[in-house]
């Protein structure tokens, strides 16, 4: 599975949570209030232990995270 | 640092069901004392007991908890904001506050309503004010107060962008000043326009907590300077987080015996304050520190909104419920207490697996956050 499924499935398993909405890759996940403060620190966590990545602090910022192309992009160029 | 921020927020729901809980305790301990001894309540003699001091203890070490929630948030409010935006957008702010109040709203609402069918009377003043204060439950006030917070943060985040030194000092200050109020209402003296001073201090009004959100925001607007600062002066922070446990327990004894009314629920104080900022410090500054169960308490952190919303009522059924048939166990807090945590916080999680895996999924969002 390339990085941006496995980020779709997750966010559409876990940070849904049941909510019927059809995720797209460029969709702000922020403005649709899919990621909230604990969402975020969701994913960071997600990201550590499907990816092997370690975000560093100073990487969690809204541009890498706000859309699943934006965080697939990101972790296309650091990993 | 920023994944610990998870574990910060599950620590700080199991402080919350602790402080509700020793809350239940000392109602047990001191108005329900009848039920497990023959005396007439409320009976005081337990006071300067062993378990006394036991939950004392326990409200003082986990009294962090509302400032690492909203500490989270105002981290949270930061990153919304991106790297050159000048502040924070109204849409990003608006959908968290429709996450937040609909579970809040619903929650309010089924306590209202079985209030109602148990017999009690609801005025509209007394309905404003438990939905608009938060008062149907106790720890309830935090939604008010969070979404106060959140329609601040546009403002708050322009300012911090510019002088960030200046709006935490602003924050300390006016967080400083009330607390400094509470004293003298703690202590009983009356003073002139106290009506209005006690809406200044009502624990759902920002001005009382501003200094956490603010906090969070600054950290992470300044994260890499803040961990050269948090490295250099860790063992300071150590050092002051653990003077400040038997300082923070004397204070309310002072507090309580000034006060002469016998007994007086816990409320925050200045120097709990002080404890609440070593801690955040210390557990940011100490990142490398292992937490043994941190796996099962960083799970617990994404489900913090639900276990918050849904133990209050779980742990007044359970003690009620105690209270009629099993009243010995209201007399032997080791016991009572870990009763009511394993409750607080297995139910509500009982409660989001059911519904996850029900028909009712498709709503787990509008009841649990």
């Amino acid at each position: 599975m390339d990085t941006q499924t496995i980020l779709t499935d997750y966010v559409k398993e876990e940070l849904l949570k049941g909510r019927k909405m059809e995720i797209k890759p460029e969709d702000d996940l922020l403005s649709a209030g899919i990621l909230d403060s604990l969402g975020i620190l969701q994913m960071v966590a997600f990201i550590e232990d499907r990816f092997g990545y370690q975000v560093p602090d100073e990487d969690v910022v809204f541009e890498n995270f706000v859309s699943i192309e934006a965080l697939t992009n990101y972790l296309k160029a650091n990993q | 640092m920023v994944r610990r921020l998870l574990l910060l927020n599950g620590l700080a729901v199991i402080g919350a069901v602790l402080y509700h809980a020793s809350g239940w305790g000392f109602t047990a301990m001191f108005w329900w004392t009848d039920r497990y001894a023959a005396v007439t309540v409320p009976d005081f003699s337990q006071m300067g007991s062993i378990p006394y001091y036991g939950l004392r203890l326990v409200v003082q070490l986990i009294i962090f908890s509302i400032p690492a929630f909203l500490f989270v948030s105002g981290f949270f409010t930061a990153f919304a904001t991106g790297r050159d935006q000048l502040t924070v957008s109204w849409k990003v702010i608006g959908t968290r506050i429709k996450n937040l109040a609909i579970p809040y709203l619903l929650w309010t609402g089924a306590i209202i309503v079985t209030n109602v069918l148990a017999g009690q009377l609801y005025t509209p003043a007394r309905l404003f004010q438990e939905i608009v204060f938060g008062k149907a439950a106790p720890p309830y006030y935090y939604v008010p107060l969070i979404i106060q917070l959140y329609l601040l943060s546009p403002f708050l985040i322009r300012f911090a962008r510019t002088h960030v030194r200046a709006l935490l000092i602003i924050a300390a200050i006016l967080q400083f000043s009330v607390q400094t109020i509470k004293y003298v209402e703690l202590l009983g003296v009356n003073l002139p326009s106290s009506n209005l001073l006690q809406i200044f201090t009502a624990s759902w009004f920002f001005p009382g907590h501003i200094f956490w959100y603010v906090f969070g925001i600054t950290v992470k607007f300044n994260l890499p300077s803040m961990k050269k600062w948090l490295d250099k002066y860790k063992w300071v922070f150590l050092g002051l987080l653990i003077v400040l446990i038997p300082i923070g327990m004397f204070e309310w004894e002072v507090i309580l015996h000034a006060s002469e009314v016998g007994w007086l629920a816990h409320q925050r104080t200045l120097i709990n304050e002080l404890y609440s900022l070593m801690f955040l410090l210390c557990f940011l500054a100490f990142e490398w520190f292992p937490i043994p169960p941190s796996k099962r308490i960083n799970a617990l952190g994404p489900k913090s909104f639900g276990v918050y919303l849904a133990h209050s009522p779980v742990l007044q059924y359970a003690s009620r419920g105690m209270y009629h048939l099993t009243p010995w166990i209201l007399g032997v807090q080791i016991l009572f207490q870990p009763i009511l945590l394993i409750l607080g916080i297995g139910v509500p999680l009982l409660l989001m697996k059911i519904v996850e895996h029900s028909p009712a999924r498709r709503f787990y969002a509008y009841i649990f956050g």
